[in-house]
């Protein structure tokens, strides 16, 4: 009963004026993003970092939920219709939906794309509705050393999935957290690593360092290469799949479901994973395997859906505990600390508005991507005819700007430049960016919590081992340190890695 | 791929270099912590983070070290075979001159000649679009941010923008 209260109250805050303009906001551009190849939701979500802080916190946090989540919708018309990913959760919706495009059926491959989000994300919200409070109320209970180790886990996640050497990933990582710990120490007020420089003592801020790696290094990446696009150009029809198309798409979607929900909720995790795994778990469960790879319609329901159920299950420990489980869902910390806000345990009692508003926000929004994404898939084709050569220049233009409007400082556009420079050179010698950022968020929080339980358990360092959470969180994190030395858990790893800056 | 594998103990061992530039992070790092002070076990100092993490990055670093010797990795040229290598470096060249003219020039006067840069020299887009979206979008975003968000951007020495 006080779950449909609470979800009545956040319809109230959801639906007014100014929440259902910003939602719209956030799903048009997250739809544009995911139809761009080239620019991810990371990238435009930085981008609009700023501008969230114009509005109430409601708003700001709406908008940039639905870049998140609007931009899993778009990404599948790119990779249906041009063989590019839009974003990387969606790579593997181009091996049968670009193929079932070239048979003619480009309609009923993005009308099953748009519908398996569609249900996922209505799913994902309800059962964010029913665990984040429950989690919450558990996540009360959490001490320092339970934030340290699950931060630690969540680190260590990433590193495993991410592509490439587990070393390099776990540098970077290590990088991360002494970007993070740059300015005044939270306890000492000691300045650390600035240098002298002024503009360092409040740190570096988390927009230009996410433009840098992840807008300008990818610009960057991308003017290496001439893109070559094979845009389906016949008429699209048929959005509408037909009832053998539902019969074969309903168990890989309800499957997808399910797995990419779990995968969001687990720190490191995310969409990428949960469409590569439920993609793998349909052609293992198919009676006819060899139809995937040649247009098999399973082959979108299923990772479609498992993409858009983790970016719902995504948002739990974020809201619950206060850890972003992915990059993403760092910057959406950024924007609720901007406001003065901070996602954890008792956001959900002390401020209901906030947290309903979002999550009845995201099933508002998950409505509008269903019009925006079929009746108005005309639109995006077009889109897609937009040449590079001018898109480049304006996303390098738009970053600039970006990141001098989220502090009216000269600075953090050379700081920009700078980490942009670094993370080409960074992708080329096989460096992800993703561990980093995460770390950079994360870094002063675990330095924080850690040295807050060295101090509570007066340097007892069992403390980490005899509470039960922090004591699994760490046995996880080391098995998953240790597994890729195992030949077999490495040949699986390198199967699951993902790309997260794609 | 005989390019990748031939470079075990050469100085082009694009691995290597990134083992030690990671290494010499690390051993900053390291030094940076223990100037801050680490303190004690029961209570941290500012450094303590730093300096273990430091320890980390370079543990890292070795193991990416051993690795690049005992197994060899592509060379710097490999990395950038068959691609328009030449293309970043250009974008790269304008931002540092565009970073470097923001304050003394002001956004209007830099951006401009950044966008006509950038639109000519990454894939040639024909003058009758350059010149339009070069002077039409700075200058656009330029009325945008500061008469209806009120944000001042840079003037630079001739105060214009």
């Amino acid at each position: 009963m006080d779950t449909l209260i609470n979800v009545a109250h956040g319809f109230g805050v959801a639906l007014l004026p100014i929440n259902l303009l910003y939602c719209f906001i956030g799903v048009f551009i997250g739809t544009l993003v995911g139809v761009l190849p080239g620019i991810g939701p990371i990238s435009a979500m930085s981008l609009l970092l700023p501008i969230t802080l114009s509005g109430t916190p409601e708003s700001g946090i709406i908008m940039m939920a639905g870049i998140y989540y609007g931009s899993m919708y778009g990404g599948s018309t790119t990779s249906i219709l041009v063989n590019i990913p839009g974003e990387a959760a969606s790579v593997v919706t181009c091996i049968d939906g670009h193929q079932m495009a070239k048979q003619g059926r480009a309609g009923p491959a993005l009308g099953i794309a748009a519908f398996g989000s569609f249900i996922a994300g209505t799913f994902a919200l309800v059962a964010l509705m029913l665990v984040a409070p429950k989690l919450a109320s558990i996540a009360i209970a959490f001490g320092p050393a339970e934030y340290f180790s699950l931060m630690v886990l969540g680190l260590v996640v990433l590193t495993f999935l991410t592509q490439g050497s587990m070393a390099k990933a776990l540098l970077m990582a290590c990088v991360g957290v002494v970007l993070g710990l740059i300015g005044l120490d939270s306890i000492t007020a000691q300045p650390r690593l600035t240098f002298g420089r002024v503009e360092l003592i409040d740190g570096i801020g988390l927009v230009p360092v996410v433009m840098g790696l992840f807008g300008i290094a990818e610009v960057l990446l991308n003017t290496e290469q001439v893109i070559k696009r094979d845009i389906i150009n016949t008429r699209i029809t048929h959005l509408l799949p037909s009832r053998a198309d539902w019969k074969a798409s309903a168990g890989p979607m309800s499957r997808g479901t399910i797995m990419g929900f779990l995968l969001g909720i687990l720190p490191g995790g995310g969409a990428v994973v949960a469409s590569f795994g439920s993609y793998a778990l349909e052609k293992r469960l198919s009676k006819t395997p060899e139809r995937f790879g040649n247009g098999a319609i399973e082959g979108v329901a299923g990772p479609e859906a498992a993409n858009n159920a983790a970016a719902g299950g995504a948002f739990i420990p974020l809201m619950t505990l206060g850890i972003p489980p992915n990059v993403v869902m760092a910057l959406l910390l950024g924007a609720f600390v901007i406001h003065g806000l901070q996602p954890g345990p008792l956001m959900i009692t002390q401020n209901p508005g906030l947290f309903w508003g979002i999550v009845a926000s995201m099933y508002i929004g998950n409505l509008m991507l269903l019009v925006l994404n079929l009746p108005m898939i005309g639109m995006w084709v077009q889109l897609l005819k937009l040449p590079y050569n001018i898109l480049f220049p304006l996303i390098i233009l738009f970053t600039i700007i970006g990141v001098y409007c989220s502090s009216n400082n000269v600075f953090d556009v050379y700081v920009m430049i700078a980490f942009g420079v670094i993370g080409y050179f960074m992708r080329k010698l096989g460096y992800e960016p993703a561990p980093l950022v995460l770390a950079f968020v994360l870094g002063p929080m675990l330095e924080n919590n850690l040295r807050k339980s060295l101090i509570l358990s007066q340097g007892n360092l069992t403390t980490f081992i005899e509470r039960p959470i922090s004591a699994a969180c760490l046995a996880l994190a080391i098995v998953l340190l240790v597994s890729p030395l195992l030949p077999a858990m490495r040949k699986k790893r390198e199967l699951v890695a993902l790309d997260e800056g794609a | 791929m005989s390019n990748d594998s031939d470079v075990k103990f050469r100085l082009n061992n694009s691995e290597l270099w990134g083992g030690l530039i990671g290494l010499a992070l690390g051993g900053f790092v390291i030094w940076s912590g223990l100037k801050l002070k680490l303190g004690t076990i029961n209570d941290p100092g500012s450094g303590y983070v730093l300096f273990y993490t430091g320890i980390l990055m370079c543990l890292f670093a070795a193991a990416i070290i051993i690795a690049a010797l005992a197994e060899g990795g592509p060379s710097f040229g490999s990395r950038w075979q068959n691609t328009r290598w030449t293309k970043p470096v250009i974008v790269i060249a304008c931002l540092v001159a565009f970073a470097f003219s923001l304050d003394t020039f002001g956004f209007l006067l830099s951006s401009i000649p950044l966008m006509v840069l950038l639109l000519r020299l990454i894939d040639p887009v024909r003058w009758q679009l350059t010149i339009p979206i070069a002077l039409l979008v700075p200058l656009g975003m330029w009325w945008i941010l500061k008469r209806l968000l009120l944000i001042q951007l840079p003037s630079g020495i001739f105060e214009i923008g």
